[in-house]
């Protein structure tokens, strides 16, 4: 299943028409100019990792959309549903709920809790909530496993992208998407990482509502499209499109619940200057998402439909499907705002990653381990290269390897962090080994049947995805283990902590 | 209601996932049964979840319970609807510009709750999620653990909130 998230993985057609480029040198610029702004008001750690604590709602909802939606939205989503028809919207369907759930699951509790203590990371939240160096140290390892194979699979997809564009070569391409994002990163820490995810998520809303426009436009609606593939292929838009019952309800439930789990989008509620505009968030959120989220479904139908009508040939990969039809349908300026907005999602998910990666080896490793980091800035920035670098380098290993690491991240994520994190944070019943138990489930579950199904030892039968089996077995073991341990539960609150959790 | 009903709900739907999941391993292939069980099982599972988080001093708010309740409804019927009906046939009028079976998964579960899960949180917002009250009462907790973890030091906040613009 999450080898569906794969950005992209063969190099996409030539695109280099003078808009695009234009367009493209124009992002870059504008993400430069932000990156020197933030990296003059970064001056210390609480600026480098949690923004200050001084951003708007608005900057934060639209920021967390861009960040999680990947480059995947645009580029390797279109071509899923173009091959796997509705049931690739399964991936995305659940967005409708997860914002609201998670601003009463993780905002306010986190936001609280950062309130409280100073918090500056998630495996932070994961330590105060259980009185546990342990279960922070835990969290922080799956984190820094899961990241590192994100950046690299986003590096070289970028990668990719750069090459098609500027005709650099894969290898340089990939160096080049890392220089741009590490540039403003590194210096301006989290707080360049939200305001060029502003400007990401903006690019990728507008690129979005015009490029469905133009599916609407070039398919004579959505009756129109619905039509030229019914006629050749009901089941393509069947309610689970063409694949099996139980793997696109299997694919709801993974992202729905496990959008509690993503470090990435719950660490920016702490950077929230008013906790009370918390109130606002899953309406900003959730529009900026849906309005995103147009052109992950509508290219891939609308690409669909032309071949169905024999305008067009079939397409040689599924993932050429968003570059075909912009290029083939929409003018040159559009193209460019789409390629940007690749460019923009892959960056700002990357840049992400990089802060929280460089935030569990300064800040969350060491408190685990009993020590502090003296110079958490600095180190953070060192860090923040170091991560980019191994990422880089594993990046250019052979295509399959990159796969591999990329594909476990958001299983890994959500399988150890959605117990110990979403629910610990609201169930006051939760225990320290409970916590430990599901986190160390969740990292062994998800490496070993991921390793062994890339090694092909074995295959799950279909349907049964190992991210929904991993998450499905740590919220069990987190129940169990917390139930077994209840005795335990109140002397591992510490006062503050309750008090956040019962408002 | 207290906190017992979303966490049992809760396991509920993991384990009607898990029995689903684990069906799928039997010589045949998962039974009709399988697909009900990750259909009402990832629905409840996320309408349990948001009643979890909407507690309050271990007390589910009624609006929280009852736009849970009603998340549920309609990802489950929706999920329902589409088992149940039959397949449609090519020339079947459209709903919203999809087949029917379609139209009411996608919309169903993926416009619908978007209709009234954002604005009932901000509705309910002030008097049910976080008050200044609350922020105070936080911030009054942070400062006593501090001072008892370190009477020598100032009890001071890590930094103050500012009010919004």
């Amino acid at each position: 299943m999450t080898h569906w998230l794969l950005l992209q993985s063969a190099t996409p057609p030539a695109i280099r028409q003078p808009a695009v480029i234009v367009v493209a040198l124009l992002y870059f610029a504008a993400v430069a100019a932000i990156g020197v702004w933030a990296s003059r008001r970064t001056r210390n750690a609480r600026d480098f990792f949690v923004a200050g604590q001084g951003i708007g709602i608005v900057t934060l909802a639209i920021a967390a959309m861009a960040s999680t939606l990947s480059g995947f939205a645009f580029v390797g989503g279109p071509g899923l549903v173009y091959s796997a028809g509705t049931g690739a919207v399964f991936i995305v369907l659940s967005a409708s709920i997860t914002n609201t759930m998670g601003a009463w699951v993780l905002a306010r509790r986190l936001r609280l809790l950062g309130e409280a203590r100073g918090l500056i990371t998630v495996p932070d939240a994961i330590g105060a909530r259980y009185r546990s160096p342990a279960a922070q140290g835990l969290s922080a390892i799956a984190i820094l496993v899961a990241v590192v194979g994100y950046m690299a699979t986003n590096f070289l997809a970028l990668g990719l992208v750069i090459d098609a564009m500027f005709g650099t070569g894969l290898t340089l391409g990939i160096w080049i998407a890392m220089l741009v994002t590490l540039s403003y990163t590194a210096a301006g820490g989290i707080l360049a990482g939200v305001y060029t995810d502003l400007f990401e998520g903006v690019v990728k809303t507008v690129a979005s509502v015009t490029v469905f426009y133009f599916v609407l436009q070039v398919g004579g609606g959505l009756d129109g499209i619905s039509r030229a593939i019914t006629a050749v292929d009901a089941a393509f838009l069947g309610p689970w499109g063409k694949m099996p019952v139980l793997t696109a309800l299997s694919l709801f439930f993974v992202f729905g619940l496990g959008a509690l789990g993503q470090p990435h989008v719950a660490h920016k509620f702490y950077m929230l200057r008013d906790p009370r505009q918390l109130k606002w968030y899953p309406l900003l959120m959730s529009a900026a998402m849906g309005l995103t989220l147009l052109l992950y479904v509508g290219v891939g139908l609308v690409m669909r439909a032309k071949v169905a009508s024999g305008a067009l040939p079939p397409l040689v990969r599924a993932d050429d499907a968003t570059p075909a039809f912009v290029l083939g349908f929409t003018p040159g300026a559009v193209a460019g705002l789409v390629f940007a907005g690749v460019l923009a999602a892959g960056m700002s998910t990357v840049n992400s990653f990089m802060n929280i990666g460089a935030a569990a080896v300064t800040h969350d490793l060491p408190r685990a381990l009993g020590r502090r980091v003296g110079d958490e800035l600095r180190w953070g920035r060192a860090w923040t290269v170091v991560l980019s670098v191994a990422a880089v380098l594993l990046a250019q290993m052979p295509g399959a390897v990159v796969a591999f690491l990329g594909i476990f991240g958001f299983g890994l994520f959500a399988s150890t962090l959605v117990p110990s994190l979403a629910i610990g944070l609201n169930w006051t019943g939760a225990t320290r080994e409970g916590a430990i138990a599901s986190i160390a489930t969740g990292l062994v579950l998800t490496l070993a049947l991921e390793s062994l199904a890339f090694l092909k030892v074995f295959s799950l039968p279909a349907g049964v995805t190992i991210s929904g089996l991993s998450l499905i077995l740590s919220i069990l073991v987190f129940f169990g283990v917390s139930w077994l341990t209840r005795a335990r539960a109140a002397a591992q609150l510490d006062d503050d902590v309750r008090v956040v959790m019962e408002v | 209601m207290t906190i017992r009903l979303p966490l049992a709900c809760l396991a509920l739907s993991c384990a009607a996932i898990g029995g689903a999941y684990a069906s799928s391993f039997l010589p045949g292939g998962a039974p009709v049964w399988a697909a009900w069980g990750v259909a009402l099982g990832g629905a409840g599972a996320l309408a349990s979840m948001m009643a979890l988080g909407a507690t309050r001093r271990g007390r589910v708010r009624p609006i929280a319970l009852g736009v849970s309740a009603l998340t549920f409804v309609v990802v489950a019927g929706a999920f329902g609807a589409a088992l149940l009906l039959p397949p449609e046939a090519p020339d079947a009028p459209l709903l919203l510009g999809l087949p029917v079976r379609a139209a009411l998964v996608l919309y169903g579960v993926g416009i619908v709750p978007l209709l009234f899960l954002p604005l009932a949180y901000a509705l309910s917002f002030d008097a049910d999620t976080l008050d200044a009250g609350d922020l105070e009462r936080v911030r009054r907790a942070a400062r006593e653990s501090a001072a008892a973890a370190n009477p020598a030091a100032t009890p001071e906040l890590p930094r103050a909130t500012e009010s919004a613009p």
